[in-house]
């Protein structure tokens, strides 16, 4: 079984031979490759390059598409600010106001700053992985896209005393993700995340998000095809996860590190698969018998309940952590999924 | 009504987002007879600490703690007008993101909040290198920096700030309070990056504040 069919089968509730074990790891492939994170990001070439020595260094069970939202923003106009130990960031937002990101024309996904890199870079991966592992590319959701168009606080500024003009804004950058979302999915994505960290207890109380957020996730992902998850970004979902349910094309959710999993699959369901959940920050700074312990007790917590991936909850690993460490997250699968006697 | 009773409403609309409703409580507050500082001291003050410990169990969301900063922001401006200097009577700090950082909106809270409480806030912005936080801070006499990061990696930038203070013999005379989301998620980091303090959220940077101001006037004195 490889690792497409190994994802997709654990997608569709079918047995595995042993259980799937994302990282996103994007940035990471730069380390490996020798590659300046801004060269990375900006050439497909070098991009697939560095997921190219990701995968066979560690054999994850995806690749991933080019996970860098600064291009978004770049696209409708913004700014961005390079760093040579983590992926791009927005340093100046295209907008300073809600109400001034509304009038900002739709970016043509194909023609647009980077993000013909991004879809090249797709393309690429595409062509070498197809069916052999999956591509997984990733897009911010609807409730979180308007923070790279104004700044998290403009946004929250709308969202929470100007409701008219964050609907009005959520329709804008909504019809934007659509055709984002599509585009990757025809360049060769198999699956997309989408980062919705309104979803968090981290950053919205659930009444604000069933409010003025469901809706606008719900209509996106009907308008894109193609299965679908939905990431936490590392912060607790279970205040929302059961409204994941029903999605359409939705198959998954990434859990945050601090949520209990037997709650987020009570909550969940037994329809959709559980992916996660440790912790972003733990990975650099543990040693690897702690990683090795860390991921045993997320497969023991969910793998019992069937379709669950074993993931970092959360962006970008820090380039900082040491390989052992997901090696070790990998053996944990490993010996979890072996038969009970033989393990450790 | 009773101040208690009052600051239970304001922290309600607090909790809820209900920036319109608290200006309400504060009208009312006032038109009771309620005196303009005691409606900061009986009923705002003890609404964000109560805020406070609910953010450490964490109970709150960033929009919560959002709308609470805004709401503490138009108490003090309809409570506390037109006083001028005498507004930031508790000293100068210097804040801002240290380089690298791009995410704004904890420090614009922890702005706001000290504002709020009489601080004469000069705010630096986004990607703000060492040298910068620290001649701002000679240039406006201020005793505590207030350094903030979100992320591990522009956290650890940090450390240049904190040797560039040492390095010019400022250890005792300028102290760097630190905040950010990792420093919540990971305490070990303050020590980490030099910081002298932290506070879990901006209700706190007003304590924190205080205590840093007062160390570094004993290390100037002595």
């Amino acid at each position: 079984m490889n690792s497409y069919q190994r994802v997709m089968q654990t997608l569709s509730g079918h047995p595995v031979d042993r259980l799937p074990v994302f990282a996103v790891l994007g940035a990471y492939g730069a380390r490996l490759t020798g590659t300046g994170l801004r060269a990375m990001y900006s050439d497909a070439a070098a991009y697939v390059a560095s997921q190219r020595a990701v995968e066979e260094s560690f054999g994850f069970d995806l690749v991933l598409a080019p996970f860098d939202f600064s291009a978004i923003s770049e696209a409708f106009g913004g700014e961005t600010a390079w760093s040579a130990v983590q992926p791009p960031n927005v340093r100046r937002p295209p907008a300073r106001c809600a109400a001034e990101a509304v009038a900002l024309p739709l970016p043509d996904p194909r023609r647009a700053g980077r993000l013909p890199v991004i879809l090249e870079a797709t393309r690429q991966l595409a062509r070498l992985y197809k069916e052999k592992v999956p591509v997984v590319a990733v897009l911010p959701g609807p409730g979180i896209l308007p923070a790279l168009l104004t700044g998290l606080d403009q946004w929250l500024e709308a969202l929470l005393f100007r409701p008219e003009t964050a609907a009005k804004l959520l329709c804008h950058s909504g019809d934007f993700l659509v055709s984002w979302g599509n585009a990757l999915l025809a360049a060769g994505a198999d699956c997309l995340v989408l980062t919705e960290g309104m979803a968090t207890a981290e950053i919205a109380p659930r009444a604000l998000f069933v409010d003025s957020v469901l809706p606008h996730l719900r209509d996106v992902a009907s308008r894109i095809d193609g299965p679908k998850i939905i990431s936490s970004t590392g912060g607790r979902m279970n205040q929302t996860i059961d409204l994941m349910r029903g999605l359409s094309g939705v198959v998954g959710v990434i859990t945050g590190s601090k949520d209990d999993l037997s709650e987020s699959r009570r909550l969940l369901g037994p329809d959709l698969t559980l992916i996660g959940n440790l912790d972003n920050l733990a990975l650099p700074s543990a040693g690897a018998a702690e990683i090795y312990r860390m991921s045993l007790d997320c497969l023991a917590k969910a793998a019992p309940g069937g379709r669950f991936i074993l993931a970092n909850s959360g962006g970008d690993i820090p380039l900082a952590t040491p390989a052992e460490n997901l090696l070790a997250m990998l053996g944990a699968a490993a010996i979890y999924s072996a038969p009970s006697g033989s393990r450790s | 009504m009773m101040p208690a009773e009052l600051c239970q409403q304001l922290l309600n609309c607090m909790i809820n987002a209900d920036r319109a409703g608290a200006s309400q409580i504060v009208e009312r507050a006032l038109a009771s007879g309620l005196d303009p500082l005691q409606v900061i001291s009986g009923i705002l003050d003890p609404a964000i600490v109560r805020l406070g410990r609910m953010w450490e169990e964490e109970s709150m969301s960033l929009a919560q703690n959002f709308v609470a900063s805004k709401i503490a922001e138009d108490t003090l401006l309809r409570c506390m007008p037109d006083q001028g200097a005498e507004q930031h009577k508790k000293g100068k700090v210097v804040i801002g993101n240290i380089e690298d950082d791009f995410h704004s909106l904890g420090r614009r809270a922890v702005g706001l909040f000290l504002g709020a409480a009489g601080w004469d806030v000069t705010d630096l912005g986004n990607d703000v290198p060492a040298e910068q936080f620290l001649d701002k801070a000679l240039e406006v006499g201020a005793s505590v920096i207030g350094a903030s990061a979100m992320m591990q990696t522009t956290a650890l930038n940090i450390r240049k700030l904190r040797e560039l203070i040492d390095e010019r013999g400022l250890r005792d005379r300028i102290k760097l309070a630190v905040g950010g989301a990792v420093f919540n998620w990971r305490p070990e980091l303050v020590q980490e990056v030099g910081g002298d303090g932290t506070a879990k959220n901006a209700v706190g940077a007003d304590e924190l504040f205080m205590r840093l101001q007062a160390e570094a006037r004993q290390g100037d004195a002595s």
